[in-house]
């Protein structure tokens, strides 16, 4: 990681109050060295946009548990390339869909919306972390090959 | 949200006194004018309505009857977008599962007092052949219709609506004859929104109560039951109780005589059967300290309000385990769930098949008590303590008055909850589960709890983190959190090391 700690942006999205989960990988990013800003349960996707814009995070990481994150997520990304947010990592998590689905459909729909990762319930911060690690990586390989 | 400005004129400063007659009928007239079915409500109509309903009908007298007959009631949730779905699943909940109180949900639309938007919903539902609304939108379907509901079944029904807002949906459904309303002031306002204020909450819920003690005057015992099962996570019950005396607190100042405590299962036997013990008598005493003689209250359990396992039989054990904690803990109702809990809302059938498991487990349990086990009195005493700490210190705070206490001492952090997502509660108590199975405080935050209680506490945690061998602090928490939705095999492995 670099000197400067990046910065997660996490929330809880639409109408929605779930916010145990979400806590607890809030807690673990911060464990694990990251600068995180919580907006907590309820909040509404443009708020999302600008508390990344203000700031200058890294990714955003986007919680649903109630069923209607298909609605709520749709069009997530371009809010973001609109706010000049073209290359910040989104993740979304948890339980995205109203009933039972199955995973392989869903996060295939959420990732031609345009987030980078989906993660099925179930899913521990563990995961997420060595996601973001390999992610941040990845782009930092990358800014070097083409350097600005 | 929820427009306070146009409220302007009634709005006296915060305090638990009974809101004035000439001051209530104003706010009921503002109220009513926010959504055209507000006009369907006719009081006189209402106490006609519902004395004309027979006493098994009417959510008071069962209370009381089961109270005084020493029985544990089933009632599970449940909501359905359109009305003919809704009445159809209330008809099954009574018939099929023998729902002793029978459920009606509102979706989030409602919940939010986002009318319009249900109102599309309603449309949409039409349109599409299958409900697009998570639960009943009460407001927009009326007064006529909830009576129909009322009408379809031979058991009382009561509104479950988790909302810091329940004005109108509150109005609608007593005039419909629904004889109970799940929710308070402190409890949903700390649980189901981040934005308003717990004042707010409180004001809005101190209408509901003060409705109910007209219906009271008129000659009408209406229910009004509290939330006290909070975010659903881990509270451990001082938590839960500190709510559920403050709640009826308020509640009792406005005049309602009917008032029911609710508590999640912590699933640990003797902790859920102390819990209702210490539950029903730390209410009692408050009460009649601040002068209130005469109020009824009933103990309600509910079903496991954690994470759920995937897995039918695992959730099976602990439908059915929370049926026999229920009865052995002498609550007066147990509020199940069902196998598809994991996945959401169940039909009306599994619905219906968790009652029966439930009731089931009541009925093998219904004559076993724990009274003069050391492990239950002793428990009993500490949650007392627990619960005195906060409770007194609120008192004191509000200079004598429950809603400012409660307002200072959540500014404080006095009053505290765990996992609240509501942006004026501090959230910094944690809670875990012990070694023996018992929900504990690992982290108190600044709850002012007595030396001795805390030492307690970590004592009986830190064995957790050495039997375990993990350390002792938050991880503990998040475990816990996820502990029973895991799969059993890996909770109780079925091979040696």
């Amino acid at each position: 990681m670099s000197a400067h700690p990046r910065t997660i942006v996490t929330g809880v999205i639409g109408s929605d109050t779930h916010i145990v989960g979400n806590r607890i990988l809030t807690m673990a990013l911060e464990k694990a060295g990251y600068k995180a800003v919580a907006l907590g349960a309820l909040t509404p996707a443009a708020d999302f946009i600008k508390a990344a814009v203000e700031t200058d995070a890294d990714a955003i990481l986007v919680s649903s548990l109630y069923g209607q994150g298909e609605l709520d997520c749709r069009g997530f990304r371009d809010l973001c390339v609109e706010a000049g947010l073209d290359d910040i990592l989104l993740y979304v998590g948890g339980n995205l869909v109203v009933g039972k689905q199955a995973w392989p459909d869903v996060e295939k729909r959420f990732l031609e919306m345009g987030f980078d990762r989906a993660a099925a319930p179930g899913t521990r911060v563990e995961t997420v972390i060595a996601w973001l690690e390999h992610d941040f990586a990845a782009r930092d390989r990358n800014a070097q090959k083409e350097p600005a | 949200m929820n427009a306070p400005g146009s409220r302007e004129a009634t709005r006296l400063p915060l305090s638990e006194k009974r809101i004035p007659d000439e001051v209530f009928a104003q706010m009921r007239a503002e109220n009513l004018a926010r959504w055209p079915t507000g006009a369907g409500v006719d009081f006189d109509a209402a106490v006609e309505r519902h004395r004309s309903l027979p006493p098994h009908k009417q959510l008071a007298w069962v209370m009381r009857k089961a109270d005084a007959e020493r029985r544990c009631l089933t009632q599970p949730r449940g909501g359905f977008g359109t009305f003919e779905l809704q009445k159809q699943l209330m008809q099954v909940l009574d018939r099929d599962g023998h729902a002793d109180v029978v459920p009606t949900t509102t979706d989030s639309y409602t919940r939010n007092e986002h009318w319009h938007l249900a109102q599309k919903g309603i449309e949409e539902t039409e349109k599409m052949g299958r409900s697009m609304l998570n639960g009943y939108p009460m407001v927009n379907y009326g007064v006529e219709r909830a009576a129909e509901l009322v009408d379809a079944i031979n058991k009382p029904a009561i509104m479950l609506t988790g909302t810091a807002m329940p004005r109108l949906t509150g109005e609608i459904g007593y005039a419909g004859g629904y004889s109970g309303y799940l929710g308070s002031g402190i409890a949903y306002t700390v649980s189901y929104i981040k934005e308003l204020s717990i004042e707010e909450g409180i004001r809005n819920y101190q209408y509901l109560d003060r409705l109910v003690a007209m219906y009271q005057d008129a000659g009408v015992e209406l229910h009004r039951r509290q939330p006290g099962f909070l975010t659903g996570t881990n509270i451990p019950p001082s938590i839960a109780i500190i709510t559920c005396v403050l709640d009826c607190l308020l509640a009792a100042a406005q005049g309602v005589k009917n008032y029911g405590l609710e508590m999640g299962q912590t699933l640990h036997l003797v902790q859920d059967a102390a819990a209702t013990v210490v539950c029903r008598e730390l209410c009692q005493d408050y009460l009649r300290r601040r002068g209130h003689e005469d109020v009824f209250t009933s103990v309600t359990l509910l079903h496991w309000m954690g994470a759920w396992p995937h897995d039918d039989a695992q959730s099976a054990a602990l439908i059915s385990y929370g049926g026999t904690l229920a009865a052995v803990a002498g609550a007066n109702s147990v509020t199940t769930k069902s196998t598809h809990e994991a996945f959401g809302i169940p039909t009306p059938e599994i619905n219906a098949e968790g009652l029966r498991m439930t009731r089931t487990a009541i009925y093998l349990a219904r004559n076993i008590r724990l009274d003069g086990l050391p492990e239950f009195e002793q428990e009993k005493e500490w949650i007392r303590r627990e619960v005195r700490a906060i409770v007194d210190k609120v008192l004191e705070m509000g200079d004598g008055d429950v809603a400012v206490g409660t307002i200072r001492a959540f500014e404080a952090g006095v009053l505290d909850i765990p996992w609240s997502p509501n942006r004026y509660v501090k959230s910094r108590i944690l809670p875990a589960r012990d070694a023996d199975g018992c929900l504990r405080i690992l982290d108190p935050g600044l709850m002012p709890f007595p030396r001795d209680v805390l030492e307690f506490n970590e004592a009986k945690l830190r064995r957790r983190a050495e039997k375990e061998n993990v350390s002792y602090g938050p991880d503990l928490a998040v475990s816990s959190v996820y502990e029973m939705a895991e799969p059993i095999a890996k909770l109780l492995p079925d091979t040696w090391s």
